[in-house]
């Protein structure tokens, strides 16, 4: 009797381990997929902006976007990722509430040296800080992916790099650290809720966009005399058209990166996934509401638009009108508050353009003012709904009031930064381009290749 | 450099276990990277004026 249940014992514990195995890698596989469904957000952002661009600039915006990627990541690595966790409790950088926050603890796990250096790099028994690290750092790439479309065609490209990285490795981390962060104290005192990021990527994104824009001023042509703006046609819609789809593709990975899967030791459950907040939430939810928000933002661009860019640009406004509440909002109302966000964007771009803001390809409206149309229609919906893990009558709750001050802090924390660095470049000499390059073209003035070489001749007839 | 245990065998790394662990080298890898980023851009910036002071003669 005794030798079997040393036996049993001896074997319940081989299957614990394997089963704590099992655990361990599926957690690091989960994040680690999520990573080149995100790379394609760029692929998206890529084709997008050059189908956006004249042929004379194609090749340049397509730098410009590469080099953003290839700035963002390793910035983000130097002092991006201790922005995140030194950052939550506000300008104190003191330890919050639940112990993961705060300057001594940033030290101890995010610089590329010392002690810390060993969760910056190969571990054999940290199976998770490469994987967080890499997720988040698509997520800075993609803000600074945002930025770059709206800034095409007359942007100098060192300069726009500079902008990328203060936006990518410092403002959207900022922001994420203060309301996508279980310390965070736009969390824990006002119970900010934004599961999806629309706040904290899109609208940030989105107004450090604008700042940008006020700064650098229009292209050339863009604007009459009188005020009026005429419509410079991108050299190929079908590729932008594409590249939008793309983004709703790795959209996919995006919100699967803002899932905290069970069952390790720095999970919140042990048996179910959740929010970074630590409130409950599973694939299933996110499936059903991504879905709906999808096609109900496609839906509501049509009708006033019948335009294919618009169509898909309201695919994304769609997503990102509900990405605050995708863990908790029904499915139908996920499919109303999309078609709210694609009838809106088009009256809201032009909204922008009469007031002589040049956003070559509408970032400022589908992040911007979505994302902040969509942190507060959660307020609208979803007040009451615990927004923090925490025990009945001391957790906070999601308000109308809580998101309005997380959308305003947004806002500001997108628009101050990209305003004054935009105009302290200018100052410089390095944020516009010069006229005669932009006449010319970007491409034959700094690009030492051609986009067509061959131009893009009319089709032969086809073989009889 | 070169594998920072007594015993040449995986068996006794149990943390990080990258080239230079456990002594100055990561951080100074890192401020070579840095750097790098850093002398890139100054000099990506003085190509870029060049060429356009080329279209603007």
């Amino acid at each position: 009797m005794e030798e079997q249940l040393a036996e049993l014992a001896a074997k319940l514990a081989v299957v614990e381990s394997k089963s704590n195995v099992t655990n361990t890698m599926f957690a690091e596989t989960f994040y680690y997929v999520t990573i080149p469904l995100m790379i394609l957000i760029h692929v998206g952002f890529l084709a997008y902006e050059m189908g956006a661009s004249r042929t004379k600039n194609v090749l340049t915006s397509g730098v410009k976007n590469i080099l953003a990627f290839a700035f963002v990541i390793p910035t983000f690595y130097f002092f991006g990722w201790w922005v995140y966790w030194g950052f939550p409790t506000g300008l104190t950088f003191s330890e919050g509430p639940a112990g993961i926050s705060g300057a001594a603890y940033a030290n101890a796990i995010a610089w590329g040296w010392g002690e810390s250096a060993q969760y910056m790099g190969p571990n054999i028994v940290d199976q998770a800080s490469g994987v967080f690290f890499g997720a988040f750092a698509l997520f800075a790439a993609t803000t600074a992916s945002i930025m770059s479309g709206a800034v095409i065609e007359r942007i100098q490209t060192v300069g726009f790099v500079i902008l990328a990285v203060i936006l990518g490795s410092f403002a959207w981390v900022v922001a994420a650290a203060w309301g996508w962060h279980a310390d965070g104290w736009l969390v824990t005192q006002f119970g900010v809720h934004d599961f999806g990021a629309a706040g904290l990527v899109h609208a940030v994104a989105g107004f450090f966009a604008l700042g940008v824009l006020i700064v650098l001023g229009p292209r050339i042509g863009k604007f009459n005399a009188d005020g009026t703006a005429n419509h410079i046609a991108g050299h190929n819609m079908p590729l932008t058209v594409i590249g939008l789809m793309l983004i709703i593709v790795g959209f996919w990975g995006f919100l699967m990166a803002c899932v905290i899967v069970p069952g390790e030791a720095w999970s919140w459950f042990g048996d179910k996934p959740s929010t970074i907040y630590g409130t409950p939430i599973t694939l299933s939810a996110l499936s059903f509401n991504i879905l709906m928000a999808i096609a109900g933002g496609i839906i509501g661009a049509w009708i006033w638009t019948k335009d294919p860019f618009w169509m898909m640009s309201g695919a994304l406004a769609g997503i990102i009108s509900c990405a605050s509440g995708l863990d908790i909002y029904y499915p139908a109302l996920a499919f109303i508050v999309a078609f709210s966000a694609g009838l809106i964007l088009r009256p809201c771009a032009d909204w922008l353009e009469r007031r002589g803001i040049d956003d070559a390809v509408g970032a400022v409206t589908v992040h911007g003012t979505i994302g902040l149309y969509g942190v507060v229609m959660l307020g609208v919906f979803a007040s009451g709904f615990p927004a923090l893990q925490g025990v009945a009558g001391e957790a906070p709750t999601i308000s109308f009031s809580g998101q309005v001050v997380g959308a305003v802090v947004f806002g500001l924390l997108g628009f101050v930064p990209g305003y004054i660095s935009a105009f302290i470049l200018n100052q410089l000499g390095m944020l516009r381009t010069p006229e005669a390059a932009e006449i010319l073209g970007l491409d034959p003035t700094k690009v030492p290749a051609q986009g067509y070489p061959e131009g893009i001749p009319a089709s032969l007839q086809p073989a009889e | 450099m070169g594998f920072p245990y007594e015993s040449a065998s995986w068996d006794v790394v149990d943390g990080a276990m990258f080239v230079g662990a456990g002594g100055a080298a990561p951080g100074l890898y890192t401020f070579v990277a840095a750097v790098i980023c850093v002398v890139v851009l100054w000099k990506g910036n003085k190509s870029e004026h060049d060429c356009y002071a080329k279209v603007e003669k």
